[in-house]
C-alpha cells in the first residue's frame, strides 16, 4: 500500500567512528558478525561484566545498513567500596548487519540482553539467533513494519481509514433532523407509544 | 522460557501450577506493567513482565525534532526525575558540539542543584508509593509534602512543576529567580526534621521490617549479570556510581558518600535511597554555597545559545541569530558519543549518532528502569506473590521510561 507520506530523509550516510577520535571515553572496536559472539566471549572473560545497553542505528544507504551497538562496562563483580570500582573502562563494540542477516544472541553471556534484543528486534527488525523468547516486547505483537528504522515514517505507513462517524450536516441542524434521522418528534412519539402499550 | 507468550488460563500444567495474569491495571505495579505469572500454590515459578503499554515512539520523535525541541521531549521518559533526562542529554550533546569545558561555572553548580533536588523529589515518590503498597499510608503525605516544595523550586526555575525544562545546550534557559535562594534556604533547614520523620515512620517499623527484610534477594553477581544499577545495585553491595565512575558536571568538586548495603534485600535498597536522599542533600548544601557567586549561566555563543531576548531590539545581529536558532536550530559535527548520568533510578545515559544535521540521526536511550526491571524475572521465581509487590516497589520503574 503506497505511504501518504514520504519518508524521512535519511540524511547523508556516514559511520561514526571513522571520522574522528571518539569522543567520550570509551573504547570502540568494530566487529564482523561472524567473530561476534567469540569476540564477546573473549570480552566477558577478559572482565567486561556488565553489558551496559544494547542498541541499534539505521544508516539507511550504507552497506551494511545497520549497526548493532554493544555498550559494555568492564566492572568488578565484588565492588564493596568507591576506589574499588575506580573509574572502569566502557568499550562500544559495534557491528554491522545487512537487512535480513542475523545476529547470535547475547543472552548466554548477559542475561540482560533478553529485553534489549528483543528490542531491537521489535523496534528494527534484526533477528538474533538463540534467543530464548523473541518477539515484540514495545509494540503490540500483531504490529507490521519495524517503527525506527528510517524509511519508516514519523506516523507510520497509510493504513485503512475507519469510517468517519456520522456528523450532524449544517442543512439537517437547520432542518431541526438529528445526523441518525430521528427527530424529536418521532422520538416522543415512540415514548408515547411505550407508555400507551403498558 | 518458551517462544511463544504465556496466556491467562487457569488449566493444570505439570503439578499444580496456572498461569495468572496480574495487571496492567494493578494498583502496585506504580503503571501500567502486566506480568504473566505461573505460580504454584501462592509461589512464584516464573514471572514475565510484558511492558509496551505507555511505548510513545519518543527516540522515533526525537529524530525529527531540532536538538532544542528534543530535550522538551527526553524529560518526559522518566517524568519523575525530568532533571536527570535532561541534563544527560544536554551533556551528550555539549560534547558532540565540543563546548563541554565552556560552559559556566554557575550553570554548573545549578544544574547540580537541580539533578539532586530532582533525585530527592523522586525517591519521595518511591517510598512514599512502596509504603502505600506495604498499608503505611501517613509516609505518602510526608513524602508528597516534601516532594511539593521541590516540586514548587522546580517552577519558580523553569516555570513549570513536573516538566521545568530548565536546561539548556550551552547552559541554562536563564538565572534562578529573585528569592529562591531564600526558599532553597527554607527547604535546607525543613529537610532534616522531615527526614527524621520518615525514618521514624519506616525504619524501626517491624510491619515495614516483616514485610522487606529477606524479601527480593539481589545477589551482587545477578545484579551485575542482569545490568542493574542505582540504588538497587548498590544494596547489593557494590558501590557503583556515575557520579564517582565517570564524574560530570563538577561532581568531583564535591564531598559525599555512596551508600551501600550488603543485605541484598529490598529493606537495604530502602535504607541506600533514605542515605542517598541526605547525601544528596549535602551535594545541594554545597551547591547553594557556590550560588553566592554571581556569574554567566550559559556559554557566549550566539551559533548555539540565543542571546538575551532584550538584546533584539537593538542588535541586528542578535535578531539575526535568534531567528535562525528558532527556524533552524543549530547543527551539531557528525558523530557519536555515550552520555551517562547517575539519575534516580541508575545510569541514565544516551547514545547519540549525529549526522552533522539539525535533528539528531539517533537517540539511543539506555533506561535504567528497564533493566532493572528485568530483574524480577531473576528475583520473583520462588517467592510469595505477596511479595511481588514490594520486589516492583523495590525496583522503583517509571513507565515513562521503561516503554518510551
Amino acid at each position: 500500500m503506497p505511504s501518504t507520506q514520504t519518508p524521512p530523509i535519511a540524511g547523508t550516510a556516514i559511520d561514526p567512528p571513522s571520522l574522528r577520535p571518539p569522543i567520550d571515553d570509551a573504547l570502540i572496536e568494530r566487529v564482523a558478525p561472524s567473530e561476534l559472539l567469540a569476540r564477546l566471549t573473549a570480552l566477558k572473560a577478559e572482565g567486561y561484566s556488565m553489558l551496559l545497553d544494547l542498541g541499534a542505528v539505521d544508516y539507511l544507504g550504507r552497506t551494511p545498513r545497520f549497526d548493532v551497538v554493544y555498550h559494555l562496562l568492564k566492572m568488578p563483580t565484588a565492588a564493596a567500596s568507591v576506589a574499588h570500582v575506580g573509574t572502569p573502562t566502557r568499550l562500544r563494540v559495534l557491528c554491522g548487519v545487512e537487512d535480513g542477516e542475523h545476529l547470535p544472541t547475547a543472552m548466554t553471556l548477559w542475561p540482560s540482553a533478553d529485553w534489549a534484543e528483543r528490542e531491537v528486534f521489535d523496534l528494527y527488525g534484526i533477528v538474533f539467533d538463540g534467543h530464548a523468547d523473541l518477539r515484540r516486547i514495545q509494540m503490540p505483537h500483531d504490529w507490521e513494519g519495524y517503527p525506527l528504522r528510517k524509511d519508516y515514517a514519523l506516523r507510520g505507513p497509510a493504513r485503512e481509514r475507519a469510517p468517519r462517524p456520522a456528523f450532524a450536516l449544517k442543512s439537517n441542524v437547520q432542518a431541526g433532523i438529528p445526523p441518525t434521522g430521528r427527530t424529536l418528534e418521532a422520538l416522543q412519539e415512540q415514548i408515547k407509544n411505550a407508555g400507551d402499550a403498558e | 522460557m518458551s517462544t511463544t507468550p504465556l496466556t491467562p488460563e487457569i488449566v493444570s500444567q505439570e503439578g499444580n501450577s496456572m498461569v495468572l495474569s496480574m495487571g496492567p491495571q494493578h494498583p502496585s505495579t506504580h503503571g501500567v506493567l502486566q506480568i504473566m505469572l505461573e505460580i504454584e500454590g501462592e509461589t512464584v515459578v516464573t514471572a514475565e513482565p510484558e511492558i509496551g503499554y505507555l511505548h510513545t515512539g519518543i527516540e522515533k520523535n526525537c529524530e525529527n525534532l531540532f536538538w532544542s525541541q528534543v530535550q522538551t521531549n527526553v524529560e518526559r521518559m522518566d517524568y519523575l526525575a525530568p532533571s536527570s533526562n535532561a541534563l544527560c542529554y544536554v551533556l551528550a550533546v555539549e560534547k558532540l558540539l565540543g563546548i563541554s569545558d565552556r560552559i559556566p561555572e554557575r550553570a554548573q553548580a545549578i544544574r547540580v542543584l537541580q539533578a539532586e533536588l530532582t533525585r530527592i523529589a523522586s525517591h519521595c515518590v518511591q517510598l512514599g508509593t512502596h509504603a502505600i503498597d506495604l498499608g503505611a499510608i501517613s509516609v505518602f503525605f510526608y513524602c508528597f509534602d516534601l516532594r511539593e516544595n521541590i516540586l514548587d523550586l522546580q517552577e519558580a526555575a523553569g516555570g513549570a512543576r513536573m516538566h521545568p525544562n530548565y536546561l539548556r545546550v550551552g547552559g541554562l534557559n536563564g538565572d534562578l529567580p529573585d528569592g529562591y535562594v531564600a526558599r532553597l534556604d527554607a527547604l535546607i533547614e525543613k529537610f532534616p526534621g522531615r527526614m527524621k520523620d520518615l525514618r521514624g515512620l519506616l525504619q524501626a517499623n517491624p510491619i515495614f521490617q516483616d514485610r522487606t527484610i529477606d524479601v527480593g534477594y539481589l545477589s551482587p553477581e545477578d545484579a551485575i549479570a542482569w545490568n542493574v544499577t542505582g540504588p538497587s545495585l548498590r544494596g547489593s553491595g557494590i558501590a557503583y556510581d556515575v557520579r564517582k565512575a565517570f564524574p560530570y558536571s563538577g561532581y568531583e568538586q564535591y564531598q559525599f558518600d555512596i551508600p551501600t548495603r550488603t543485605e541484598c534485600d529490598a529493606y537495604a535498597r530502602f535504607l541506600v535511597r533514605l542515605d542517598e536522599m541526605e547525601e544528596s542533600m549535602r551535594i545541594v548544601e554545597q551547591a547553594r554555597k557556590r550560588l553566592d557567586q554571581a556569574g554567566p549561566v550559559a556559554i557566549d555563543d550566539p551559533k548555539i545559545f540565543a542571546p538575551p531576548k532584550e538584546t533584539i531590539a537593538l542588535s541586528m545581529e542578535a535578531l539575526i541569530h535568534h531567528f535562525k536558532i528558532v527556524s533552524e536550530g543549530f547543527r551539531v559535527p557528525p558523530g557519536d558519543v555515550y552520555q551517562s548520568v547517575e539519575g534516580p533510578r541508575g545510569e541514565l545515559g544516551y547514545y547519540i549518532v549525529s549526522n552533522g544535521e539539525n535533528k539528531p540521526y539517533r537517540l539511543r536511550t539506555r533506561p535504567a528502569s528497564l533493566y532493572n526491571l528485568q530483574a524480577l524475572k531473576r528475583m520473583a521465581p520462588g517467592n510469595l506473590i505477596a511479595d511481588l509487590v514490594v520486589q516492583i516497589g523495590s525496583l522503583d520503574p517509571v513507565f515513562g521510561e521503561v516503554d518510551r
